[in-house]
């Protein structure tokens, strides 16, 4: 039992955890980032497991975190607020030349990373992007600017 | 025959910015959830700062010391403790708990039982359970001693243990009973 209590306090707190780290522009998981999923989900495992290394505590463990994670998952189609709670919502970055300051000073991203997203899509200069849009998952949608 | 394919036609449900472009964007729930980042980042800074003061245990705050007025006992022990974590009491004798070159210790079942004791050092002579608590006897050829238990909280929450040691000081050969053992009691959180 307190296995599957762990297993639910741990996923939740490593939920809020992960969810309060800002989002990274880029989309990819860099080396600095790999340290803090590897180190908080090690931690979370001790309390988790505990002393039972058995393979039914580790088995009981895993499902319970599966159906929660499906749970979750589930709340999250039928309300979508609890989706922008527990994925965020897309932010625009820039609007029609113009920077929107607090998101991205809240966000911690900066005119580099637009234009990084920018290149990819063949945008040489940032009067070429019409909309940049910061997703979910950290990734920086460009929308190019019509040429006159 | 195959059941078709539910289909429903798509509506334009996701709101635009600027009129032209479908972001889904919530400016009004990020600004709340802002501020919610902020308040839980506080938190956690002072949850780190709590813990190195050892408010959550292991560490000074949590360090506790306690002795019988007439010096036969002085505990130390950790006030605040955390479930199935090691920690050690130590309980130093003065001359007054020596009684024909031993000491006699009484304990009360939670440091067993809630408390977890998992071993005593040194062992010893005879533990004899009575009074809602266990008898040790440890034989001394010097005071001041000391006796550490190794814990071990068996589970979370607030528990009461109580020591007692029966004192030294009946006058030979009057016949007359040792007064009442001083007996320390203290309160130990076991945090989760």
């Amino acid at each position: 039992m307190y296995t599957i209590l762990h297993a639910v306090l741990g996923y939740f707190f490593l939920l809020l955890t992960i969810r309060v780290l800002s989002r990274r522009p880029g989309a990819q998981l860099t080396p600095f980032e790999f340290v803090i999923v590897f180190l908080v989900g090690g931690v979370i495992i001790l309390t988790t497991v505990g002393d039972d290394k058995s393979v039914t505590n580790c088995v009981c463990a895993i499902i319970a975190v599966v159906l929660l994670h499906r749970l979750v998952a589930l709340l999250r189609s039928y309300f979508p607020r609890i989706g922008a709670v527990v994925d965020g919502a897309p932010l625009v970055l820039l609007e029609d030349g113009q920077w929107r300051k607090q998101v991205m000073d809240r966000m911690r991203v900066d005119d580099t990373d637009v234009m990084a997203a920018a290149r990819v899509k063949g945008v040489r200069d940032l009067t070429g992007i019409k909309y940049a849009v910061l997703e979910r998952n950290g990734g920086i949608s460009i929308i190019k600017a019509e040429q006159p | 025959m195959a059941t078709p394919m539910r289909t429903v036609p798509v509506e334009d449900s996701v709101p635009k910015v600027g009129n032209e472009l479908a972001v889904g964007e919530d400016l009004s729930f990020q600004r709340k959830w802002w501020v919610f980042e902020r308040i839980v980042w506080t938190l956690f800074v002072l949850v780190v700062v709590l813990d190195v003061a050892g408010v959550f245990g292991r560490g000074p705050a949590a360090n506790a010391h306690m002795h019988t007025p007439d010096g036969a006992m002085n505990v130390r022990y950790e006030r605040i403790e955390r479930f199935s974590t090691p920690s050690i009491m130590t309980i130093e004798f003065g001359r007054t708990a020596v009684r024909d070159g031993k000491i006699q210790l009484w304990v009360s079942d939670s440091i067993v039982k809630e408390l977890g004791n998992q071993r005593i050092v040194p062992q010893p002579l005879s533990s004899i359970t009575g009074d809602g608590g266990i008898y040790y006897t440890f034989p001394t050829t010097d005071s001041p001693d000391s006796v550490e238990f190794a814990l071990q909280p068996s589970k979370p929450g607030v528990f009461h243990f109580s020591l007692r040691v029966q004192p030294n000081t009946a006058t030979p050969g009057t016949g007359a009973a040792s007064p009442a053992p001083e007996q320390l009691q203290a309160r130990v959180v076991v945090m989760p």
